[in-house]
């Protein structure tokens, strides 16, 4: 293992470089972007000033600490929540409400009991208007691409965790939505089913060129699967710094490549995280101090097996 | 199948004291008849119809009057369920009129429809009707937001919302209250049709008594349990059951 390996591809994002790129083929725009919450204890910020661009076709990671507010920033691009403030453009248009371009699969696979395999694959485009014979078709399609047409009478029940993923992600796609947004649709999966679903995932993807938004806390997971990787910070969530991922396709969780990569992201961010932690440290604030420390931590990172 | 064997050994006894304590003769026969006399007309019942008849009737009315209580209660806990200003209204009503033994509608049944089947059938639809809005409502209110929030990126809105995720996704409680309302529903029907002379499984029993007939009276309401026995554990049971299975609600 060569300790320079590939760390040359690995760069951080050439910020203006993408941009020029980016406009003509943008698929996702947010443009500052803030979210807060009222609680007991007063307005919570959890996110703000994010600006993300992702062109057509690419696949995005954001990983972050839990708690920072990955999964609100997901809700209010799928349109399941409302900004405080700032621009949501997706395929074209101002997202204002759900939409069915932008179809999330959630962490758990948030499959309908009442249906059977097949009629959870239908139902969106049942929904469309779609008629029987070519929904049938289309589901039977997508349950092939997960490798499930076996199960298409199967109930929900029936399935073990990862099938589950699986039909969801079948579900998503049969509706032919412009972009996937996916919120942790692995993590609670075992490593070996986490590993298989990887690699079909990122087949679908080569096949299929949905643009995917995926989160993620694992930082292995997000070198396997993501051309780009966005990190957040907490309270609040601000983008914190990017990394291109250029490495052969279709990835392996295990490739020392990967392994290599994530260590060396790793390394990246707790000299940034120290760095901050550090600055803080120095301070006379100690609640906001005491806040700040805790939920930066390094450490609270789950950084994927092996490493 | 030891479950069984026990049972049967019960009832065998069971059966086995009271042909004894007829046997002693210490009450006269229209207070305590044979068990034999009692299976006699329980034949003769079925043979010349008349328990047939009294059968049909009987379900025709709960039929109704359930179907109805099952179309009110499942539209009213709907909108308890999803509508600020109904639960806030309607239903501290329904949760008050639930206090209300069903048979106290009676008096309102006969005022406002006469002496006739329409009284019996208000009467079975009142005893459902709150179970079942109350179910519903509960049922409504512990959908999982995820299974909203999926149907919504699919594109599901308005109705489609409601008939397709929300409904479905409360089955299970529905189910439950169903049964409750149903237990409720057959015991209005009998006070009703003991009340209300018009024909049905209460009238027989009543006929029983008028004629000092014993055996009649213990045949009907053996007739009378075995359906309630037979709709509870043949249907509601398996039904609950099957369907949280099926909704992952219980484990293995
Ligand atoms: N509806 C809400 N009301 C109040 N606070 C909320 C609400 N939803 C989320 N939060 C807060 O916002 C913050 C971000 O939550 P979010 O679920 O987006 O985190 P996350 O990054 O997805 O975390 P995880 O990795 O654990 O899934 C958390 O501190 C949470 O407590
Ligand atoms: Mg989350």
């Amino acid at each position: 293992m060569s300790e320079s390996i590939g760390i040359d591809s690995l760069v951080e994002l050439d910020y203006t470089n993408v941009k020029t790129e980016a406009q003509t083929s943008t698929k996702l725009r947010i443009q500052h972007l803030s979210k807060s919450f009222q609680s007991k204890n007063g307005k919570v910020y959890v996110l703000e000033d994010i600006n993300l661009e992702i062109r057509q076709g690419e696949f995005v990671c954001i990983v972050g600490p839990s708690g920072c507010g990955k999964t609100t920033l997901l809700n209010i691009v799928a349109g399941l929540e409302k900004a405080d403030s700032g621009e949501i453009w997706a395929n074209g248009r101002r997202v204002n409400g759900a939409g069915t371009d932008r179809v999330v699969i959630f962490q758990e696979a948030a499959l309908f009991p009442w249906m059977n395999v097949i009629k959870n694959v239908e139902f969106g485009l049942k929904l469309k208007g779609v008629n029987g014979s070519e929904r049938r078709n289309t589901a039977i399609e997508y349950l092939k691409m997960v490798h499930l047409s076996k199960f298409q009478n199967s109930h929900v029940h029936e399935l073990s965790g990862g099938m589950k993923q699986r039909v969801a992600i079948a579900r998503a796609l049969a509706m032919n939505p412009e972009m996937l947004l996916m919120d942790e649709p692995f993590s609670a999966l075992d490593a070996q089913t986490r590993w298989i679903l990887h690699f079909e995932l990122q087949n679908i993807w080569l096949k299929t060129k949905k643009t995917i938004l995926f989160i993620t806390h694992n930082i292995r997971e997000a070198v396997c699967l993501a051309d780009r990787i966005i990190v957040l910070s907490t309270t609040p969530g601000k983008i914190k710094k990017e990394f291109l991922v250029d490495l052969p396709r279709p990835r392996d969780d295990n490739d020392v490549n990967v392994a290599e990569y994530s260590t060396w992201v790793m390394k990246e961010l707790k000299a940034e995280i120290s760095k901050v932690v550090k600055c803080e440290m120095d301070t006379d604030s100690c609640v906001e101090c005491d806040i700040k420390c805790t939920t930066d931590e390094p450490a609270k990172m789950d950084i994927g097996g092996g490493i | 199948m030891y479950s069984i064997f026990k049972k049967v050994i019960f009832f065998t006894l069971l059966l086995g004291i009271w042909e004894l304590l007829f046997r002693l003769a210490i009450w006269p026969e229209y207070v305590l008849p044979s068990p034999i006399s009692v299976y006699k007309t329980l034949i003769h019942g079925f043979q010349d119809q008349t328990f047939l008849i009294g059968i049909a009737i009987s379900m025709k009315r709960i039929a109704i009057g359930y179907g109805i209580s099952i179309v009110i209660g499942v539209l009213l806990g709907l909108l308890i369920g999803r509508v600020r200003i109904f639960e806030e209204t309607l239903g501290s009503l329904i949760s008050g009129l639930q206090t209300l033994p069903t048979i106290c509608w009676l008096p309102l049944a006969l005022l406002w429809f006469g002496l006739n089947d329409k009284a019996i059938i208000f009467l079975v639809a009142m005893g459902a009707v709150l179970s079942i809005t109350i179910a519903t409502d509960a049922g409504i209110k512990s959908v999982p937001p995820l299974y909203i929030r999926a149907a919504k990126t699919m594109g599901a809105r308005g109705l489609n919302l409601y008939f397709e995720i929300i409904l479905p996704a409360a089955l299970p409680y529905i189910i439950t209250g169903m049964k409750q309302g149903w237990s409720f529903a057959w015991r209005s029907l009998m006070a009703g049709e003991l009340l209300i002379v018009c024909l049905g499984l209460g009238h027989l029993l009543m006929i029983g008594r008028e004629l000092n007939d014993m055996s009649q009276v213990i045949a009907v309401m053996i007739v009378i349990i075995i359906i309630g026995i037979l709709v509870d554990r043949l249907f509601f049971v398996k039904m609950e059951k099957h369907i949280r299975e099926r909704w992952g609600l219980t484990k293995g």
